[in-house]
């Protein structure tokens, strides 16, 4: 059995997580993050698995359904989203990853499996949750966390793990300055599961700080599990941007084609790619249901983006059912869903900002969904156009980097 | 109301050669991801009819395969959904099908557990679009007993279809198969409505001629409006086309290509569905040069495409260039190969330096002069091309043929035969 941790709201991804969780964000050109866990679970053998959920998760969701895309429509177990709810005692804000367990012991203590895999949906990796079954059986561990190398100055985006030479932990330490070893926790937990009921009886908030870490203190054996396959937690736009832009080399490090490894996603039904007279593309992820008419280099289109003629894509990641009208350009942008990009409209326009207060932004535009941008505009790099954007907002044709449209809330309308 | 349709999907199919050897013409694929009978199966679920059988007989493993439990369609259903209808034993009068309405006969048992007050028949060859509530708007309006949709061909394309005659109010007055002339041009779509209690004794009837062929459109049709029964012809305006000839289905699919499409793939509110594989997104590597063409998911072009279909999975390499051509599912195109105007079937390996459609034609195929004589090339599925082989036009390389059946160029009109009991 697994609990998927997929409520996190990520401020870092900024618009992109306006309007749904980390875990919903779109990825690789067809595909959520999400799916790359679903896909571990289903290829795995892990046939209940609990989501929860609280941050905005509509979009989340509508993706999952009935689980069917990962054949977790089952008769038993299968897939249970498990949100926040109510009690005659209490609220139930999730208030932390242990709480959100914690709130759904019912779950575990009515399935009794032997295991728990506790992870997080926000990650980018594809995993045989079985070879941690192996570990944790061999070193007969109470709990198993899957670790990964990270390059050092990364190591502050992580939580950092030391272990002795069998490959115990001996500590844990939340996004450190400075980490003592290049490993890192991926946010893959095998438990016993009656060693988590009993940690989860003094209500514990948050799985590191108020589980992991007591046992690790405590001389429990947490044992980990090192993990050299392709694993990237995609939270801020910087690191979304650059692993979906790593799928164009020429051998990408994450391999979607594995007919052994299918990533698994809702399929939406769209015919295949439309590519029109006078079109150019190269070095491209460009999905079903796309139209193009201009030129498309070195960027990722969702399903159903329509590319006028002469318009041009550099750079960018284009979401599902985004618009270019007629000789509008996007350069080194993030553009999300149903956006509409008019004629001679620029985003990403002129250079990065050198403002460090916009570093997080890696020098590109970005367009939350739903945005109307009218013709002629110029959005630079830095610029952040919020949800749901009209014409109206767009006071001055030119958006400098650091400008930035809020996000509108569906109820208010716009010209 | 609950409605009934079968839909015809047993035919031999032998105009389309070689891509309905190994298959059914409806599992024949079509237009870049999708297989003939997806049109008919969505027509029907984009209607609302969720209750369906596939009557099947010739080759039905890669239709079976493909139809499986209904699930694209949303036709795996408690009640209804779709069910696969092959010949059966154990009847006292057991056998193959021998026509389209002996196919339905032999289901009486089925036809009859369908309590609905009319049963649609349709053929699952032809590729259109159709919302089939106006049809049973229109039969229940002129209190028909059967209605027939029709559209309008060509003159010179009459003798290839069968051709409906008219009064004024739409009732059928005179039925001709593939006559040479004729006063109308509206040609039968094998689209059939019938009044259930009505065909149930029609086909009865039919059953009991010795002299009948059994089929609805040879022997039933005639009979009843030589008899005066209430057939109408329902005129049907949008875009309809059987696939039926190599030519046909080459050009149908290059169709697709143009400004304005036959059929919209991409409506919201006319999905057509179809059994989708989970592959990544198109993949369009450095160097490649796509135009005028559709390119499914799966797909891995460094090479040059230009007014082709390649359906998911195919591989174009550097320096290769596609042209013309419709290319199957997994079909690979190494290093430098030439394929043009082809229809390449699924798996096939084209192996660096072939040129698969050379030279003029300078003759027809000699092994099916009558079907292949235009020009075009046809690979039979996971049929191996050596290297650096040239094959001209008209040519045909069968299923399954290796790099051994080959003992050099394949001339204008050539043939490449494989193994025979492969399947």
């Amino acid at each position: 059995m697994a609990m998927v941790l997929s409520g996190g709201g990520g401020e870092a991804l900024s618009v992109l997580t306006a309007e749904r969780a980390v875990s919903a964000v779109p990825f690789g050109g067809k595909y959520r993050i999400i799916d790359f866990v679903l896909s571990n679970l289903c290829h795995s053998g892990v046939t209940q698995v609990g989501m929860l959920t609280q941050h905005v998760p509509t979009s989340l969701h509508d993706h999952i359904g009935a689980g069917r895309a990962w054949d977790l429509d089952r008769r038993g177990g299968g897939v249970l989203i498990l949100q926040p709810y109510l009690t005659r005692s209490q609220a139930g804000w999730y208030r932390g990853t242990a709480d959100a367990i914690a709130q759904n012991v019912d779950i575990l203590e009515n399935a009794r499996p032997e295991m728990v895999l506790v992870l997080s949906g926000d990650h980018v990796y594809r995993m045989d949750y079985r070879t941690l079954v192996e570990t944790h059986e061999d070193r007969r561990a109470a709990v198993t966390m899957a670790v990964t190398k990270v390059r050092p100055d990364e190591s502050h985006r992580f939580g950092m793990v030391t272990t002795d030479e069998e490959g115990r932990v001996q500590s844990l330490l939340e996004k450190p300055e400075r980490a003592e070893t290049p490993w890192a926790s991926m946010g893959v937990y095998l438990f016993e599961t009656a060693v988590l009921l009993d940690r989860l009886r003094s209500r514990p908030t948050n799985l590191v700080l108020d589980v992991l870490r007591p046992m690790i203190d405590s001389g429990d054996r947490v044992v980990s599990h090192e993990f050299d396959g392709y694993w990237e937690d995609v939270g801020t736009i910087g690191s979304f941007y650059r692993a979906n832009l790593e799928l164009l080399a020429p051998e990408p490090r994450l391999e979607l084609h594995d007919p052994r490894w299918p990533i698994l996603t809702r399929d939406e039904e769209r015919p295949p790619v439309r590519v029109r007279e006078g079109a150019r593309i190269e070095q491209s992820l460009v999905a079903n249901g796309c139209t193009v008419s201009g030129t498309v280099r070195r960027s990722i289109l969702f399903p159903g983006v329509t590319v006028g003629a002469g318009a041009e894509i550099v750079d960018s990641i284009v979401m599902a059912d985004v618009t270019l009208e007629r000789g509008a350009r996007v350069d080194r942008a993030i553009v999300d869903k149903y956006t509409r990009v008019g004629e001679r409209a620029v985003v990403g326009h002129g250079d990065g900002p050198a403002d460090p207060k916009l570093a997080w932004l890696g020098g590109l535009a970005l367009v939350g969904k739903d945005a109307l941008i009218p013709a002629e505009a110029r959005v630079g790099r830095g610029a952040v156009i919020g949800v749901g954007a009209r014409p109206s907002d767009f006071a001055e044709a030119a958006l400098p980097a650091g400008a930035a449209i809020p996000s509108r809330a569906w109820y208010e309308g716009g010209a | 109301v609950s409605r009934y349709a079968y839909i015809l999907a047993g035919g031999v199919g032998s105009r389309l050669c070689l891509l309905s050897e190994r298959r059914a013409k409806p599992a024949v694929p079509f237009g870049g991801k999708y297989r003939i009978i997806d049109f008919t199966l969505s027509n029907c679920v984009n209607s609302g009819i969720y209750d369906v059988g596939v009557l099947t007989q010739y080759r039905p493993t890669s239709l079976n395969q493909h139809v499986g439990t209904g699930r694209p369609w949303d036709l795996d259903r408690t009640h209804g959904g779709v069910q696969l209808l092959p010949p059966s034993l154990g009847h006292l009068d057991s056998d193959w099908y021998q026509g389209t309405a002996d196919a339905i006969y032999r289901n009486l048992i089925h036809l009859r557990r369908r309590r609905t007050e009319h049963v649609l028949i349709l053929s699952g060859d032809h590729v259109y679009t159709m919302d089939y509530n106006v049809l049973y708007a229109f039969h229940a309006a002129n209190k028909a007993a059967m209605t027939v949709a029709v559209t309008t061909v060509p003159d010179e394309a009459i003798n290839q279809f069968g051709i409906l005659e008219t009064d004024s109010e739409g009732r059928v007055t005179a039925f001709l198969e593939k006559p040479r002339q004729a006063r109308s041009r509206m040609a039968s779509m094998g689209v059939y409505l019938f009044d259930r209690d009505s065909l149930i004794r029609w086909l009865l009837e039919d059953a009991a001629m010795p002299d009948s062929s059994h089929d609805f459109g040879k022997d039933i049709l005639p009979r009843l409006v030589a008899r005066g029964e209430a057939v109408y012809a329902y005129p049907f305006k949008s875009y309809w086309q059987d696939v039926g000839t190599l030519d046909s289905f080459y050009q149908t699919n290059l169709e697709f290509l143009s400004d304005e499409p036959p059929i919209d793939l991409a409506d919201p509110d006319w999905v057509i569905h179809t059994q989708s594989a989970d592959r990544p997104a198109v993949r369009f590597d450095p160097g490649s040069r796509v135009e005028t063409s559709l390119v499914a998911n799966g797909c891995r072009i460094a090479g040059r495409v230009v007014r082709s279909v390649l359906f998911p999975g195919v591989v174009v390499e550097a320096g290769a260039e596609v042209r013309d051509s419709v290319v199957m599912h997994d079909t690979f195109v190494g290093r430098g190969a030439v394929v043009d105007r082809a229809i390449v079937d699924k798996g096939v390996h084209v192996a660096p330096g072939v040129v698969l459609g050379a030279g003029g034609a300078t003759a027809p195929n000699r092994a099916c002069p009558e079907h292949l004589s235009s020009g075009l090339v046809v690979v039979g599925k996971s049929a191996r091309l050596p290297e650096g082989v040239t094959i001209g036009r008209n040519a045909r390389v069968g299923a399954y043929a290796t790099e051994a059946d080959f003992t050099g160029d394949v001339p204008s009109g050539g043939v490449v035969d494989g193994p025979e009991s492969m399947h």
